[in-house]
């Protein structure tokens, strides 16, 4: 059990550090706003084949691509994922669907990884597979590299939003924490995420000061420059008023 | 009494802010058109017209406005012609700089050159940025000089609390303050915070760009100063026009000169203080904006502009209601452009108010409010003046039928003008765009209508400049003898 949590955390740690490497190239910027394919879809414990369509036209969905053999990723990440999201209170709408990308998965082994996880009874889950997953990876931008001597796929860890209207909303790569998955949940239904540009070492004058620790902002310079203007003027002015007043009574 | 060398400076003003004028709507019409996909424009071909439209327009009309502040002054306090001389020189130097960045350098960043835009590569040449900064630069040091000079005048004669009308707070004050000296203050002040915030942005601009990357600018401090600067400056230039408005208006309607009330100086000393602080409404989708500076921007926003129209439009009803006065295309022009004023003041007010400006941000509502009391409002103020300026000589002024058909085509091509874009706005259409959208069906009809409008305002704004000019030249070309 010990081995089995140092395993899972040490490949959470390394692909966090993938993953941070991953964000610095922007990926998770591509296909942003673009239309999910509209795969069909076999669902465990569901007989029909559905597309992909029903789905979010019911709720928005948060895609997670994995494949049942991995001895990588998919398991840290799921584990996070199904963690994280009991911690996030909130009365946005949203279903999980977790999506095999191997096509040597069967409607069996996703039910299995269901069961593994106690996820099978889970409303709010579901575990699926698809004929065409080559054309939902092309719309997400997802490409896993098959390594035929490990008998693996070299992938990263994807979550992608999908809102109503079935466009990506927002994607996060590597395993993320809480507040990230929330920012997901706001995005996918519709909810604006501000985001700031934070204070670097070569931003003097900010107005306010973020410290990341506390997650608090104290007030910056910046904000003493935004007043300068008014009080120049009135230094001027005052000058100004002072020099013609001896002009003035002189004359 | 004005020196004839005031006179030949300001017809010079006034013959360049006309030329500058036409070019500047035929730009506008050239964007409408566009828009309209009547014609066909590159992106980069569009924006850098629209980024010369805006600073020419800004421009012009607020150096309209300081030449008829300077002009009338003279009847209280000697001005100097060298400072006026200097700003002009100065202001020609700088417009053709500003022209030289966009037309040859495509500098297309907006008039606003709101950071970070003027330091991305936007297909502008590398030279234009700080060249544009530089042009900035010339005209604000210019523009600086000026203001703080005919400050420095009027305080020799007054005090600077008898300059805003302090005294007139209480009852019975022994020295008064006419209006046009309370109002002229209050703006100048206004415009010089408004030229040390631009001097600010200008200085951090520079700062950036020759620091190679050492030092980077703060997004928020740079969108605070640029609209301290651009927001209140394109509303003082209103405010000197008022000002004129308090100083002529009766004079040529044949009626007793306006005096300082106690409303009139609660009124300009509320807009001296709550201008300074209204441009935070600019900011309302900037989330990092503390809440509190949001709540400011709207209370201010309210409380500079709802007392001084207040009390002007109470004023000018005053005047004319039930009162035989002495009508001619001066005052008819006031009349007018005040009443264009109070309606782009009510378009700004409502998309101010926070509630509204999350749907109307950033939409053609933006350009029809400030339009209006822009085109509608204080161009007919500068008009007035020209006019009168131009007319003084001759004794009695009449509305001839050729000036009801200016007025009438000025008015009708305005009108349509604007709201072609007041109807943009109600419909969301986004300002700010090259062409619009399939999706947005009825904003390229408009823009053809507005289009169509415009010329009609051209065409009377041609038949002014026609007069004025006409009569300006007269001026420059005489000889004292
Ligand atoms: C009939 C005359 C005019 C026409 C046809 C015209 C047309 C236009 C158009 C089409 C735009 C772009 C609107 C958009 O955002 O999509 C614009 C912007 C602007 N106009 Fe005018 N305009 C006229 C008069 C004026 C006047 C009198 C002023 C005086 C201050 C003015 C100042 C501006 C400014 C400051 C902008 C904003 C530029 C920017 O966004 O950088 N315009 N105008």
């Amino acid at each position: 059990m010990f081995r089995n949590f140092i395993f899972v955390a040490i490949l959470a740690i390394q692909s966090t550090i993938n993953a941070q490497h991953n964000i610095s190239t922007l990926d998770e910027e591509k296909n942003i706003y673009e239309k999910i394919s509209n795969v069909p879809l076999k669902i465990v414990n569901r007989d029909d084949v559905r597309k992909f369509e029903l789905l979010y036209k019911e709720k928005p969905v948060i895609l997670a691509l994995v494949f049942t053999q991995c001895s990588g990723i998919c398991n840290p990440f799921l584990i996070q994922l199904k963690n994280s999201l009991q911690f996030i209170k909130t009365d946005k709408n949203y279903q999980i669907l977790v999506l095999s990308f191997d096509s040597r998965d069967n409607l069996e082994s996703m039910s299995k990884l269901a069961k593994r996880f106690e996820l099978d009874n889970a409303i709010n889950w579901k575990f699926a597979i698809t004929d065409s997953i080559q054309a939902l990876n092309n719309s997400v931008g997802f490409s896993p590299l098959w390594d035929s001597i490990r008998k693996q796929f070299d992938h990263e860890a994807l979550l992608v939003g999908i809102n109503q209207e079935g466009y990506i909303a927002k994607k996060l790569i590597g395993v993320r924490s809480h507040y990230d998955l929330e920012l997901m949940i706001r995005s996918i239904n519709h909810i604006y995420t501000p985001s700031y540009k934070l204070p670097a070492k070569n931003s003097l004058f900010s107005c306010f000061n973020y410290d990341p620790l506390t997650g608090k902002n104290t007030p910056g310079t910046g904000l003493l420059i935004i007043v300068l203007p008014a009080f120049i003027t009135a230094i001027i002015i005052l000058f100004v008023a002072l020099i013609s007043r001896t002009k003035r009574l002189s004359s | 009494m004005e020196s004839l060398n005031l006179k030949k400076i300001t017809s010079l003003w006034i013959i360049t802010i006309l030329v500058l004028f036409v070019v500047a709507i035929v730009l506008g019409i050239v964007m409408r058109l566009n828009q309209g996909e009547v014609i066909k424009l590159e992106p980069l071909a569009f924006y850098t017209n629209m980024t010369t439209h805006g600073i020419t327009m800004i421009g012009i009309w607020f150096v309209a406005g300081m030449v008829s502040v300077n002009y009338l002054m003279e009847r209280y306090v000697k001005t100097s012609y060298s400072i006026n001389l200097f700003a002009f020189v100065l202001t020609v130097i700088g417009v053709v700089i500003l022209w030289t960045c966009t037309y040859i350098g495509n500098f297309s960043s907006g008039w606003t050159f709101l950071y970070p835009l003027p330091l991305k590569d936007s297909g502008s040449a590398p030279w234009a940025t700080p060249m544009y900064l530089v042009a900035l630069t010339i005209l604000g040091i210019a523009w600086l000089v000026w203001s703080v000079s005919l400050m420095a005048q009027v305080l020799k004669k007054y005090s600077f609390s008898q300059l805003l009308a302090w005294q007139h707070l209480k009852s019975n004050p022994k020295v008064e303050t006419p209006p046009f000296i309370l109002i002229s203050t209050v703006t100048l002040i206004g415009v010089i915070a408004s030229l040390i915030a631009a001097v600010i942005v200008i200085v951090l601009y520079f700062a950036e760009y020759f620091s190679n990357g050492n030092f980077v600018n703060d997004a928020l401090l740079m969108k605070n100063l640029t609209y301290f600067f651009g927001h209140t400056i394109a509303n003082e230039m209103l405010y000197l026009g008022v000002a004129v408005i308090y100083e002529i208006f009766a004079e040529v309607s044949g009626r007793p000169k306006w005096k300082t009330t106690w409303y009139v100086a609660l009124a300009w000393n509320c807009s001296l203080v709550f201008i300074l602080t209204a441009f935070f409404h600019h900011l309302y989708m900037d989330f990092v904006q503390p809440e509190g500076l949001q709540i400011i921007g709207q209370l201010a926003s309210y409380l500079a502009s709802i007392p001084a129209v207040g009390v002007t439009v109470f004023t000018i009803i005053l005047a004319v209601y039930r009162v035989r006065i002495k009508w001619s295309i001066v005052n008819l022009l006031f009349f007018i452009g005040v009443i264009g004023w109070v309606i782009g003041g009510l378009g700004a007010v409502i998309d101010a108010t926070i509630s509204n400006n999350v749907v109307l941000h950033n939409t053609l509502w933006v350009p029809a409010h400030f339009h209006t009391y822009n085109a509608m409002g204080n161009v007919l103020f500068s008009l007035a003046f020209f006019y009168w300026f131009s007319t003084q000589h001759i004794k009695i002024l009449v509305i001839s039928n050729q000036t009801l058909y200016t007025m009438g085509l000025l008015l009708i091509g305005g009108i349509g003008f604007l709201i072609a874009f007041y109807m943009g706005g109600a419909d969301s259409v986004p300002r700010r765009y090259s062409t619009y959208p399939s999706g947005l069906a009825s904003a390229s009809y408009l823009a053809k209508i507005g289009a169509s409008f415009a010329m009609l305002y051209l065409g009377a704004v041609l038949i002014f400049f026609y007069n004025i000019s006409k009569r300006c030249f007269g001026i420059l070309y005489s000889s004292p003898y």
